[in-house]
């Protein structure tokens, strides 16, 4: 798949699509971005931190998010998206997502599309815009391959879960963790 | 009265020194050692008096009881009656037993005055003194009900089930954020007003305050400016009402000991899991469009209400010099406000409001919630949504306009106790209005009943005094020492 393939503002295909009450652009993010992706990524990182202290933030956590970002961005299995405010906030970065393709040797489908990361900053929550990048970056990991589509967050962030259950999603495997 | 979360630091600016004398910095540390030592010596006074009283209300019979026959009345076979009748209609139980003019004070303890996280033991005295309150002010039978409930849920549960008892909740003393959420939920599910004085009693008395030092300065809420230090359970609350009041919301800006909070302040998301209330206000202010510390949020503002930590110099002069012309201050922190108001009032205050009933225009929360109650109680009303507030809060200023307004008489004070009933018949009428009352009269009527109601505990005190059944207070053991 191509960048060009990748979803944008509004939806090219597909049904018919609520777009967000708030006006955004979703687009592939590019290796200029990630100066601005990366305190994005750290927000949602450092929120994760709230919930469990195995989810403790990383002091260099910074060059990873920076490391990671590029190389994902090159990733042709990965999806990175920007999601940039229009008008006032014009090609300011307001949001950042992060998913990739995984394969699954012992279950049908043999693909699965990730959802890594979804963050929005405050203002750009409720309104539609989460609902609209989960739908366009979903379709993004079916072009590449995906038969189905996951989401990874902390167990106890009570929000996503209820984000994702309210769009269909169930809990189909627990990570468990104790320290070593 | 004041909040005691928030320890805010100006930054960016360059404070303008020398910004006040030796001398009167000395002076304000007089002031404070004075007043220490007067709360010790009230401290130890209240002891003795605690232990020769043990306790400060009891509950005593309002019914003649002529011999003991008269209890096939009072009680079992005759009394049965009254709960078939209860039992047919529920909200008889408002007219037949005492539940229309009873409330519950309820605590968790976890925020006594300044005292912290004490626990429902040591919250007691405390509630029994706003028992004593409830009383005397507004006629109210209060009843002391600290809890075991660290949980919020623990909490809700304990109210929900006492609630058939009670014609109202007052919560009282519990911690901030928690209590947002405790209120929030009670007031849904209650069918009778559920009241935190640490949010609506303070946030009330401080909009009637507002209210009239703008007609003081000739301003308007559309095109008021306002910054509010410390977001604490009363400034949150104060935030809503102003912008109830016509207040832009985008030209409120909120300051916390981080600095000005903004929708993307670093803190944000972790303000969305502790703390929802603030984080919404975060949100819908965006920091009034600013960024920084006090300093940058008071420029050229009309109005600041400061209800931070009671540390005098928390607002300084070069702060109050950088607001709009003729300021607006108030420093609502207790003991200490957080700017001396003869600093604020040289620095250019036009007008300067404190929590402290020593100087003028105290904003105080007990020309409130006994009104408050009054009313709701008499109208019986199922809740006490933020119109009625707001009714409690205009009323008390106009109480003040009607006597005169000058920057030193912005709100009644106590001594002005006809201010009372007529709080009470305002919240009645508004309850009436909004469809909330069980009960429904006339204002006059409303106005008439809290004044006979309100009247009743001082001549039962009286009269239970002139009897010799409350003894005198005993001379006091411990004689005050004389600081050298």
């Amino acid at each position: 798949m191509t960048a060009s393939n990748e979803p944008s503002a509004p939806p090219a295909k597909g049904g018919p699509k609520e777009s967000p009450s708030v006006p955004i652009r979703l687009r592939p993010a590019r290796a200029a971005d990630v100066p601005a992706l990366v305190p994005l990524l750290l927000r949602l990182k450092r929120l994760n931190e709230e919930f469990d202290p195995l989810l403790k933030v990383r002091d260099d956590a910074e060059a990873q998010a920076a490391q990671v970002l590029k190389a994902q961005i090159a990733d042709p299995k990965a999806v990175v998206l920007a999601v940039e405010g229009v008008g006032a906030d014009k090609d300011k970065v307001v949001g950042v997502v992060r998913a990739l393709v995984r394969e699954r040797p012992f279950y049908a489908p043999p693909q699965e599309g990730v959802i890594l990361d979804i963050y929005l900053l405050p203002l750009y929550r409720r309104r539609g815009v989460g609902e609209f990048v989960l739908r366009e970056t979903s379709e993004a990991l079916r072009t590449k391959g995906a038969g189905v589509v996951t989401a990874e967050f902390p167990a106890q962030n009570e929000i996503a879960q209820r984000f994702y259950a309210k769009r269909g999603f169930r809990p189909i495997t627990e990570i468990h963790a104790r320290p070593l | 009265m004041a909040e005691s979360t928030a320890a805010p630091v100006a930054n960016g600016r360059e404070p303008r020194r020398p910004a006040r004398s030796e001398k009167s910095a000395a002076a304000d540390r007089r002031v404070a050692d004075r007043r220490e030592d007067e709360t010790e010596a009230l401290g130890r006074r209240a002891v003795e008096l605690a232990q020769f009283y043990a306790g400060k209300i009891e509950t005593v019979p309002k019914v003649p009881v002529r011999s003991l026959h008269d209890f096939a009345l009072w009680y079992t076979p005759g009394i049965a009656a009254v709960s078939r009748a209860i039992h047919a209609d529920p909200d008889r139980s408002f007219e037949l037993t005492g539940r229309w003019n009873t409330i519950a004070i309820v605590t968790d303890g976890s925020r006594v005055l300044g005292l912290g996280d004490i626990g429902p033991q040591a919250a007691l005295p405390v509630m029994e003194g706003k028992a004593l309150l409830f009383k005397f002010l507004g006629g109210v039978d209060a009843v002391p009900i600290p809890v075991e409930a660290a949980a919020p849920d623990r909490l809700i549960a304990t109210v929900e089930a006492l609630a058939p008892a009670f014609g109202g909740v007052n919560l009282e003393d519990i911690a901030s954020p928690k209590c947002f959420g405790i209120l929030e939920r009670l007031a849904e599910r209650l069918p009778i007003p559920v009241w935190h004085d640490d949010q609506l009693g303070t946030a009330a008395a401080t909009v009637a305050g507002v209210i009239n030092a703008l007609a003081l300065t000739d301003r308007s809420f559309s095109e008021l400016r306002t910054v509010l230090l410390g977001a604490g359970a009363a400034n949150l609350v104060t935030a809503r009402l102003l912008v109830a009041l016509g207040h832009d919301v985008h030209r409120l800006t909120l300051v916390d000991q981080k600095g000005i909070l903004s929708a993307e302040r670093d803190d944000v998301d972790e303000l969305m899991l502790r703390n929802p209330w603030k984080y919404r206000l975060a949100l819908a202010t965006d920091g009034g469009g600013r960024t920084g510390g006090l300093a940058e949020a008071v420029d050229g503002a009309d109005l600041l209400l400061a209800a931070s930590t009671p540390v005098p110099g928390t607002v300084r002069p070069e702060h109050v010099r950088a607001m709009a012309p003729r300021p607006i201050v108030f420093a609502l922190a207790n003991p200490e406000p957080e700017i001396w108001p003869d600093v604020a009032r040289s620095a250019g205050a036009a007008i300067v409001a404190t929590g402290r009933s020593d100087f003028p225009n105290q904003v105080n929360n007990s020309l409130i919630f006994p009104a408050v109650f009054r009313g709701v109680l008499d109208a019986r009303a199922r809740s006490i949504p933020d119109a009625v507030v707001l009714a409690a809060a205009r009323e008390l200023a106009r109480h003040a306009a009607d006597a005169g307004l000058t920057p030193e008489h912005l709100l009644p004070t106590m001594e002005e106790a006809d201010v009372f009933p007529h709080i009470a018949a305002a919240v009645a009428d508004e309850s009436v209005r909004l469809g909330l009352a069980r009960s429904k009269h006339s204002h006059d009527e409303f106005l008439a009943l809290a004044r006979s109601r309100m009247g009743r505990p001082a001549a039962l005190a009286r009269a239970l005094a002139r009897a010799g059944l409350i003894p005198p207070m005993p001379p006091e053991r411990v004689r005050r020492k004389r600081s050298p």
